[in-house]
């Protein structure tokens, strides 16, 4: 998929693991595993705010654009 | 789920066992009557399976007589498998998260043997009516056979049915990846 998602990195930048940010936007770890490595299909606007509030960054840092050739 | 449709679904789920393997009993003795009517002795024919006698057609010619009675053996086969389908579907049935690859599958599954079944039925009665119009007495093989119409009218509301079931995949599949 074009859009990358650069959660970990964000997460390594902040320092924080992904039981912590689990616990703090309220989400699985079975989900937040899914949105890690690229393979969710939609990502709701609540569960992109509550990860943009933990990690303190913009949508802009976790998701990216990358056209395919 | 309600108390009542998990009873009605019991219910439905041990009549379609009960049709299986009547529809397995029937075929087999057809098969049976059959091999005996063409190796042993041919009065079988007189009395194929309850009463069905088609001795007519036997005397008339034996290669119709092989081709009516396999044709019979074939739907009722076919009949058998589609309600394999409907209990296998009984059993793998998860109401909680309902679409599912195998179900879909035996969905499809159903929605083809069912034309089949009426295509074939519609064939063997085209046939029957052919071999009356040379003059051969056949009996009423609608208890065998049936009217052909039905299965087709069947097979094509369950295709269409399948079709919606695999967007209902897609749709579930979609939502479970949405976080």
């Amino acid at each position: 998929m074009p859009i990358i998602v650069n959660l970990d990195v964000m997460m390594a930048k902040r320092k924080m693991s992904l039981n912590e940010l689990s616990e703090k936007v309220n989400l699985t770890l079975a989900n937040l595993s899914i949105l890690k490595t690229g393979k969710a299909k939609a990502v709701r606007f609540s569960t992109l705010e509550a990860i943009c509030k933990a990690l303190d960054c913009q949508p802009g840092d976790i998701l990216e654009f990358v056209e395919k050739h | 789920m309600k108390p009542t449709t998990k009873v009605i679904l019991t219910i439905l789920h041990v009549i379609s066992w009960i049709i299986f393997l009547g529809l397995c009993v029937k075929t087999g003795a057809i098969l049976y009557s059959f091999f005996v009517t063409l190796a042993i002795n041919p009065e079988g024919a007189k009395n194929l399976y309850m009463e069905l006698n088609l001795s007519n057609l036997y005397n008339f010619d034996k290669g119709y007589y092989i081709v009516l009675v396999s044709s019979i053996i074939v739907v009722s086969s076919l009949k058998a498998l589609l309600f394999y389908f409907v209990v296998k579907i009984f059993l793998k049935i998860n109401l909680v998260k309902p679409f599912s690859e195998d179900v879909s599958r035996l969905i499809s599954g159903i929605g083809y043997v069912a034309l089949g079944i009426g295509i074939l039925e519609e064939i063997v009665n085209k046939n029957c009516d052919w071999l009356a119009k040379q003059g051969v007495a056949l009996p009423d093989l609608q208890s065998v056979l049936g009217g052909g119409g039905e299965f087709l009218l069947l097979g094509a509301v369950i295709f269409i049915i399948s079709q919606v079931f695999k967007r209902g995949i897609e749709i579930q599949t979609e939502n479970e990846l949405t976080v």
